[in-house]
């Protein structure tokens, strides 16, 4: 009797702590679902000002004057829109080549570790890009790649105007090797997840591996690159750091490639931290708003491409058209197909003459496959070299910083050039490092535990149209540039305290926000690789459903798990956008969590271009262990995965 | 079985997947203009050793084969694939027309590869082979319709006239009606028989009744190895082997 009762008691508790807990993760579900709906209030509200007094002609007016408060948003508009859309016009058939070589054509003992670079290669912080432009490619664009093109064209638009380096052109070049990944990555995948029945069947016709390409795989993967390449426009869209240390960033309507210039998103960076409330104010946050809703169309029309394009084995459904095909069919007149005059089952004379034309064809067709190897493997080449020379550059420039145990525990040097009787400092990067895991903590101490009940949430208990729809939009949100993620959390602050300052508090928040989303993401895909068969036995068995998703599924996902968080955690360390809004820089350890605080990536975007050799050293060796722990993440998240699909081969 | 009448030949075939061997020295004639049965309990190899003949299986990661097959008496392993399998066509089990590609594009697909442009010269190539492929009356008015918009009798029939419209000497197929309902498969089988004496057939079917009604030879794998191979009625009603037997008479399998 005695033991009934007891066991009954401890049902009721467990019922309880399940239900609770399945009452947390809708609770997280919904305040995430709040702070979007929040994020895009308060831009629109605190840009009601601007909106208000300029109209629509904020979209086309072409100056920016404090003094006279004359706002309009055209010159930014334009150069978002040219740099962009002109890296998309460069990226794409880049990526397309990468993503053939690697998918189709590469040998396949090479086709993992290549893919790896190029996907970690999309891993680098935007800030380590820009320091990279700043040093290897401005030069280059000045002495040699501008000229040359101002020669070739004889000075004619669009290569009018004196060569700098600081202009649209290497703001396009930066945008276009920093969406070349993602376009290549998410190419690849929708082309390895055509079924191979497609290539054989295109085989078994005689064709070479090109021609089974062309006729029997990339017209499947179509939805899967688009998605891609609208993903890589709205990375462009949004890019912000790496544009701003190349374009020069000066307010003016370009009237050539080599013209200096801005983008939205550059021009919130420049502006922003010393607007001065009021219209001013009011206006960059405006910029913030357009900037949102252009980005979030994007990614929104992308995640929803790449959705629908995973949707489960097509076995038996009807046949997907979409409206391309269908303008098509209607398009294409129906042949003149035989009705008297030709007699189908007569002579085929033709039939003999392309046998005789075989041999010459056929060497036209291995040509034409020779060709195809040459120029992807090429694409893939292109895709690499700045990778690598990323990362040369910062070894040679950072690589004796990182190996002094100093450097990790010194201030900052004071800024000096040796010459000589005077030895430079060399410093470190003590408190940047403290500071950037101290909000990194804080950031992670409301991200984690949010992140994985929103994930849970969605993975568990939502098959529900509203749970596909908060996924969809968690997914958008991890694709929001961070910049806006930054003026949202300042404002917020101010909002809240009107004499709120930049600390490691807003920095905390901002990052926390910046990991939200990838955090619930990646639990949410984390918890869709449990095999469906450990979840339903488990369930057989007896077990509630708060128990299984809890011990079992939690426990059989947990490596692809833990890599999902160190993912995320590691995008926040490397993003400089929302700390340079939120956290603002001190030379000094950690004050207190309301005063301004020291990180890394900040420390990198304020001394990029120092006077001070030591400085910049300084900062190539916070760059050079940046990268160190971005590719170690990366790479191990990556393996952790891999392991996991080979694993869950094995045994299904 | 004489070795002049025979369109491909293997001698002393194996074949390999990683460490994995599904085939053990296989040895077996393809008689020319007919069409031969083979049979099996699933995972025997049947697939593996059809995908051998038109080397689609080194397009398998890890894939090896040793041994020889030979087509009109000349190793196919030494030649081009492309040559090869230009020769050699195969369906598939799964009906799988080309993705978002209409029908007559689907029947086209191989011609042009040939080097055929000629909108009168693909109009005949592409009406001929849906013919025989006894497929033109169901599609004639909607040739510009996607080739997955129809049934999945008619998508495997349509599989079969892209594969006759470069005109193989031998056309292979594997379970090319398991995943159709009855109908569909009789039609199927009444277009193998009608494809005799044109080409060399090769059709793998766990169904016996199927391999009896339209094979004139029959071969009997069990677990990678060749039991036996011969005339469809001595297999079927006498055979040698007490293996082959007990498969045919519904022992196991
Ligand atoms: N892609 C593959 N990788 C590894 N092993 C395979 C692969 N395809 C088939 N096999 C193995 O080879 C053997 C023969 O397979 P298969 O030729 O497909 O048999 P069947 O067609 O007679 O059912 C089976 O044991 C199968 O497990
Ligand atoms: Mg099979």
């Amino acid at each position: 009797m005695r033991s009934t009762s007891v066991r009954a008691g401890r049902w009721t508790l467990l019922r309880w702590l399940g239900r609770t807990f399945l009452g947390l993760a809708v609770v997280a579900t919904i305040a995430f679902v709040a702070l979007v709906a929040g994020l895009a209030y308060l831009l629109a509200h605190a840009s009601w000002q601007s909106i208000r007094t300029f109209g629509f002609g904020f979209l086309t007016g072409t100056t920016w004057d404090p003094i006279h408060n004359i706002y309009g948003a055209a010159p930014a508009i334009a150069g978002t829109l040219i740099t962009s859309g002109l890296a998309l016009l460069f990226a794409v058939p880049i990526s397309l080549g990468v993503a053939i070589f690697l998918a189709e054509i590469a040998p396949r003992w090479v086709r993992r570790p290549l893919a790896y670079a190029v996907d970690l290669s999309a891993a680098i912080p935007s800030v380590v890009y820009g320091f990279w432009a700043y040093i290897v490619l401005v030069p280059l664009m000045r002495t040699t790649v501008e000229p040359a093109l101002a020669r070739w064209s004889g000075g004619r638009f669009p290569f009018s105007s004196t060569p700098i380096g600081y202009d649209l052109l290497t703001a396009t070049l930066v945008l276009t090797i920093m969406i070349l990944p993602t376009i290549s990555a998410l190419s690849r995948e929708a082309l390895l997840a055509v079924p191979r029945i497609h290539r054989e069947s295109a085989l078994s016709l005689g064709a070479t591996r090109w021609e089974a390409t062309r006729i029997g795989v990339l017209k499947s993967a179509r939805g899967g690159i688009t998605a891609g390449v609208v993903l890589g426009l709205g990375r462009a869209l949004g890019e912000t750091i790496a544009v701003t240390m190349v374009i020069g960033n000066i307010f003016i309507l370009p009237n050539s490639l080599f013209s200096e210039g801005a983008t939205l998103a550059s021009w919130i960076v420049d502006t922003f931290p010393d607007a001065t409330p009021g219209i001013d104010r009011s206006a960059v946050l405006e910029l913030a708003l357009i900037l949102l809703i252009i980005t979030f169309a994007i990614n929104g029309v992308a995640r929803w491409l790449l959705r629908r394009g995973r949707n489960p084995d097509d076995d038996g459904a009807p046949p997907h058209r979409s409206w391309w095909d269908r303008l098509r069919a209607r398009r294409t007149r129906a042949p003149s197909l035989p009705t008297a005059e030709l007699d189908p089952l007569g002579p085929e004379p033709w039939r003999a003459r392309a046998a005789e034309r075989a041999a010459s064809r056929r060497r036209r067709r291995r040509a034409v496959q020779a060709a195809v190897v040459g120029l992807t493997a090429f694409c893939l080449l292109l895709a690499l070299a700045p990778f690598a020379s990323v990362i040369a550059t910062a070894v040679e420039r950072g690589g004796s910083l990182v190996i002094q145990p100093s450097f990790y525990t010194s201030l900052p040097p004071i800024g000096c050039n040796p010459h000589p009787g005077v030895t430079c400092q060399v410093g470190g990067i003590g408190p940047e490092i403290q500071g950037t895991l101290i909000m990194l903590g804080l950031g992670a101490l409301v991200a984690m535990p949010g992140g994985l009940l929103i994930g849970i949430c969605l993975a568990e208990y939502g098959r529900g149209r509203l749970a596909r729809v908060v996924s969809l939009l968690a997914d958008v949100m991890t694709g929001v540039p961070t910049i806006i993620l930054g003026v949202f959390v300042f404002t917020f602050f101010l909002y809240a305290d009107h004499d709120a300052t930049l600390s490691a508090l807003s920095g905390g928040v901002g990052l926390g926000v910046l990991m939200l989303p990838i955090t619930a993401r990646a639990t949410e895909e984390a918890l869709g690789t449990v095999p469906a068969a450990v979840r339903e036995s488990a369930l057989a068995l007896g077990f509630p459903r708060h128990r299984v998703t809890l011990r079992v599924a939690l426990k059989s996902s947990r490596a692809v798990l833990v890599t999902g968080l160190l993912l995320a955690a590691s995008r926040a360390a490397g993003d400089t956008a929302v700390l340079l809004l939120t956290a603002g820089g001190s030379s000094f350890y950690f004050h207190s969590l309301d005063t301004e605080t020291a990180a890394i990536t900040p420390f990198i975007f304020d001394n990029f271009g120092s006077n001070y050799q030591n400085l910049q050293a300084a900062a190539w060796g916070a760059a050079l262990v940046l990268l160190i722990i971005m590719l170690v993440i990366g790479l191990s998240a990556r393996l952790a995965v891999a392991a996991r699909a080979d694993a869950a081969e094995a045994t299904g | 079985m004489s070795g002049e009448s025979a369109k491909l030949r293997a001698v002393g075939l194996n074949a390999w997947y990683g460490r994995r061997q599904a085939l053990y020295d296989v040895s077996l004639d393809i008689p020319t203009g007919q069409v031969t049965a083979i049979v099996g309990p699933s995972g025997c190899g049947k697939s593996t050793f059809l995908r051998c003949l038109n080397r689609l299986h080194e397009e398998v990661p890890r894939a090896r084969t040793s041994g020889q097959i030979l087509l009109d008496g000349e190793d196919l392993m030494r030649q081009d694939p492309v040559t090869v399998r230009f020769r050699v066509g195969m369906v598939f089990q799964k009906p799988s027309p080309f993705p978002h590609t209409s029908i007559y594009d689907n029947v086209a697909a191989g011609l042009r590869l040939m080097g055929v442009r000629r909108r009168d010269e693909l109009d005949q190539g592409v009406v001929r082979a849906l013919m025989l492929a006894g497929l033109w009356e169901e599609v004639e008015d909607k040739i510009d319709a996607p080739g997955e918009g129809l049934s999945g009798g008619q998508q495997q029939r349509l599989c079969i006239a892209r594969a006759l419209a470069v005109e193989p000497e031998v056309l292979l197929m594997d379970e090319p009606c398991s995943a159709l309902d009855p109908i569909a498969t009789h039609r199927i089988e009444t277009l193998i028989q009608s494809l005799k004496g044109r080409f060399t057939v090769v059709v793998v079917t766990h169904n016996l009744f199927q391999a009896r009604r339209v094979s004139e030879s029959t071969a009997f794998f069990y677990l990678g190895k060749l039991v036996e191979f011969g005339p469809t009625a001595t297999i079927f009603e006498s055979p040698r082997e007490k293996l082959t037997e007990n498969y045919v008479t519904g022992r196991f399998g």
